[in-house]
């Protein structure tokens, strides 16, 4: 051999240069000075919700044809999905970061979807029961809504209803063209079916003092709403009509018709559900407001509705006087102009001088607010003025026995304000049976923007809209006016959400990691980072469709840790 | 598919959990190169062995002793990777060895200039490998000098902003598509889907099968390694890279529909165009147009019909993922 001049290899040695030990070694992981930190967050549609229902589950949920849990996840929030899908103004739309890609995703018609399709089937009693006694005073969504959440809970519950049928505003006031009788009797039976009891024809106060209640049961919860109707405080008062009291015959048949003009004083929702009845029983609506449109606290789609309906509006106008004449009605109106913003941050209105004008109906209905009525409850839990007054977070009071929510807390506000409040104290109640100490309050995680999304992963595609009546038809009926969805139009809606902040284990992180530094769990985990190899690239950051992935100085996560 | 409607997704089934590519390597933050060796040894298993000329990839793989693949491979001249592979394959038929896959894993450099000749007498004897040539479209290696893999206009250290050369990219597919070999086909590492069928098409061919990978290079195009995804799936969606297979020399097939987004927004994404004038950015948009329509001719002259991607799979320069069926 060393005549060739090739050394002789030795032994141990392999005739060329091979590999021993593979790169796993190297921890390159120390090359990086940011880190992806994989984390979720909310979706705007979460955040502005009422409910702060988990609106991106459900969709993931429904995406797939599981009703059952997409329907769990609603109802953990909210009780009454059928409700709400026809009566919220549905903020979370307004939020949806698809509306500035193409078009929001049509939350409500899912949500409707959802609710008709758990109608008749949710309402199973509780597996185990606490023994322990509730009554809930009043039986409208808050009251509802805290019978639901207790009696799941396993809490006798026992709901007091003045009236003779249970449902408080939902039956009396919101016009059934919005919400058709049915839908709340069926969601009453579901409570029915669940074991909540319901007496109704008794007032507590009058008709049993709230101490005989107490004496009954562990806790009370009052949520009596605000019924009490302000007048208009101007001469003549008396020749109109209250807005609820209308509602209210219009709902029990004992109002049929209307004919000739009909004046609606107000900007609320009260004002806009008069005038549209008012339009469907044969009369001419006009609404005088004393601001602008802009100000009106009526849900704007509701606004849209009536002036579709034919229903006018007078803005910046305010009556002062109202009388009698010849059989019909004069009102004296004052032209009104907008000043300094008042408490509520709206400007307020001012009379101009020398503007008072007439204005001949045929009648005249007040809705220009209403009030709770506190006189049943004991002195402890009000405050100066006579309001109640009751914890933000639990309804809780100074009377531990006691608890509060709904409008009777807040004054007229949505029905879905007042399920979040049956909710919330159902939960705390149900905290305090158990011995439990009150909650911490929940945390809403960081919001996730349009930015946060890479909208490479998401085809355009036209959002599903819900059948409703042609205007012609509609503005003379009380059949309800928007139609439901069927499961192919929900499974494609609820697939056009972009599931913004919550990880739904797409693997994009893990695919296109160029270190293998990804790890895939089980099936529904979220993925983890492999710090010993990352080195920081950020291409999970970016490539992470719904904004879960954040790049973090090393620097500062060390600091934090 | 990772897509459906809206996001909902499959999680990218196709891909194998299993990995071939150990952490721990040494390419860049971001390295396209090592994101395409570990998608396409998860489509092949280990029944591959790797042969490997000069490239980013023999510094990727570790200093000896270290490896950074679970699957054999062979380092070798530059010039040589088609050469050693077909030497490799005749050595495991002489001893009789199980089914293994030769796989030639070359970047630009080696493949479209110095192991040119190599790998046209190995197509032309049609030689049983898959050759996949990872494109970061210069010697990215050495220090981003120019290779005939590089764009027309491209900031290279040799093609500097002052002194951009004037010459298009090398249709290296058509190339190697003259050879008549049975399979020839794009693919990018932003397009794993597409990547896998590819190689799993490739798997079920015996013969010359070339594969032409974009693998984006962030220090070499000057885009931040965040983006590397983004900017491959542009290279696609505007048009720049088509995704495209070529049977047996002959029969091509697109997979996309005609592109959506302008060249100018994969241009503008990366530094090493940041020189350019509208006018240039306009003929390489020309450029672009001229080969989709020379492209779709042959489509059309195969199939009879257009490409039937899905156009709105574009939208939003979403991925083309939807494959046209062929043969």
């Amino acid at each position: 051999m060393s005549g060739s001049g090739i050394p002789a290899v030795p032994h141990d040695l392999p005739e060329v240069p091979l590999s021993s030990t593979d790169t796993r070694a190297n921890r390159t992981g120390s090359w990086r000075h940011v880190r992806p930190v994989i984390a979720e967050k909310a979706a705007p549609c979460h955040k502005a919700c009422l409910l702060h229902a988990p609106i991106p589950q459900v969709m993931t949920a429904l995406a797939r044809g599981d009703i059952p849990a997409a329907g769990a996840s609603l109802l953990n929030h909210n009780p009454f999905p059928a409700i709400t899908a026809r009566v919220c103004p549905h903020p979370c739309q307004v939020g949806c970061n698809r509306g500035r890609y193409d078009e929001p995703i049509n939350i409500r018609a899912v949500e409707r979807f959802l609710g008709d399709a758990l109608l008749h089937r949710k309402g199973a009693p509780p597996d185990v029961s606490t023994g322990r006694r509730v009554a809930v005073v009043g039986s409208g969504p808050a009251g509802l809504a805290a019978a639901f959440y207790l009696r799941a809970r396993g809490h006798d519950v026992t709901i007091y209803e003045r009236e003779a049928e249970p449902g408080g505003m939902l039956r009396d006031a919101i016009p059934a063209y919005r919400l058709p009788a049915e839908i709340l009797d069926a969601e009453i039976e579901g409570l029915r079916r669940m074991g909540v009891v319901f007496r109704c024809g008794v007032e507590i106060g009058s008709d049993m003092p709230l101490a005989d209640l107490l004496a009954a049961h562990d806790v009370v919860f009052a949520a009596t709403g605000a019924h009490g109707e302000r007048g208009l405080g101007a001469p003549g008062e008396e020749h109109l009509t209250r807005g609820l009291e209308f509602l209210r015959g219009v709902r029990r048949g004992e109002i049929t018709s209307a004919s000739g003009t009909v004046a609606v004083v107000g900007g609320g929702n009260v004002a806009i559900d008069v005038a549209r009845t008012l339009v469907r029983l044969g009369a001419r609506a006009v609404v005088l407001y004393r601001r602008t449109r802009k100000e009106m606290p009526a849900i704007e789609e509701e606004v849209e509705h009536a002036i579709a309906d034919g229903v006018t509006f007078e803005f910046l106008t305010l009556p002062v006087v109202a009388e009698r004449v010849d059989g019909h009605l004069r009102l004296t109106l004052v032209t009104m102009q907008l000043g300094e913003p008042d408490r509520s941050g709206r400007r307020r209105p001012v009379p101009v001088p020398g503007s008072e004008h007439s204005f001949e109906c045929d009648g005249a209905i007040a809705a220009i607010g209403e009030v709770a009525e506190t006189k049943f409850l004991p002195k402890e839990v009000l405050d100066e003025q006579g309001w109640a007054r009751a914890d933000k977070a639990t309804g809780a009071t100074a009377e531990g026995w006691l608890y509060l929510g709904g409008d009777l807390i807040t004054g007229p506000a949505t029905v879905s304000e007042a399920i979040a409040w049956g909710r919330r104290a159902a939960l705390a109640i149900d905290r305090r049976l158990r011995g439990e100490p009150p909650a911490a309050p929940e945390r809403l995680l960081p919001t996730v923007s349009i930015k946060g999304i890479n909208l490479d992963y998401f085809r355009r595609a036209p959002r599903t809209v819900q059948p409703a009546l042609p205007v012609e038809t509609r503005r003379l009926t009380f059949e309800e006016e928007i139609g439901g969805i069927d499961l192919v139009q929900a499974m494609e809606e609820a697939a056009r959400c972009f599931v913004c902040g919550t990880c739904t284990v797409c693997a994009n992180c893990w695919a296109f990691c160029p270190d293998a530094a990804i790890e895939l769990g089980a099936e529904d985990a979220i993925p983890r980072v492999t710090l010993d190899y990352c080195k920081g690239c950020g291409i999970c950051v970016v490539e992470c469709p719904r904004g879960i992935i954040a790049l973090v100085d090393e620097a500062k996560v060390e600091v934090r840790a | 598919m990772n897509t459906g409607w809206g996001g909902m997704n499959t999680g990218w089934s196709e891909l194998s959990r299993e990995e071939y590519l150990h952490p721990g390597h040494v390419a860049c933050q971001g390295c396209g190169a090592a994101l395409a060796m570990r998608l396409v040894l998860k489509a092949t298993g280990d029944r591959v062995m790797v042969v490997l000329p000069a490239a980013c990839w023999t510094i990727i793989d570790g200093s000896f002793p270290t490896h950074a693949l679970r699957v054999p491979l062979l380092h070798t001249a530059f010039e040589t990777a088609a050469a050693a592979a077909t030497g490799l394959r005749a050595g495991l038929d002489a001893v009789g060895a199980p089914p293994t896959t030769v796989m030639a894993w070359a970047g630009d450099g080696g493949t479209f200039d110095i192991g040119f000749q190599a790998i046209s007498s190995a197509a032309e004897r049609d030689e049983d490998m898959i050759y996949v040539c990872y494109d970061n479209e210069a010697y990215m290696n050495t220090g981003i000098q120019r290779s005939s893999a590089t764009p027309w206009g491209a900031w290279t250290a040799t093609t500097p902003a002052a002194r951009p050369q004037d010459r298009p990219k090398k249709d290296i597919v058509g190339i190697l598509a003259a050879h008549r070999i049975p399979y020839a086909a794009t693919t990018t590492v932003a397009h794993p889907d597409d990547l896998v069928r590819k190689v799993t098409r490739a798997l079920g061919v015996r013969g010359f099968r070339f594969l032409h990978l974009l693998a984006p290079c962030p220090p070499g195009w000057k885009v931040d390694s965040s983006l590397v995804i983004k900017a491959a799936r542009l290279a696609v969606a505007s048009g720049v890279f088509p995704l495209y297979e070529v049977e047996d020399g002959v029969r091509l097939t697109l997979n996309m529909s005609a592109p959506t987004v302008p060249v100018a927004e994969y241009l503008s994404l990366q530094g090493r165009f940041a020189h350019l004038t509208e006018e240039q950015a306009a003929h390489i948009q020309s450029m672009v147009d001229a080969r989709w329509v020379d492209l779709e001719d042959w489509h059309l002259r195969t199939h009879g019909g257009p490409p039937i991607g899905i156009p709105s799979a574009l939208d939003g320069h979403g991925r083309p993922g939807d494959v046209v069926p062929h043969g």
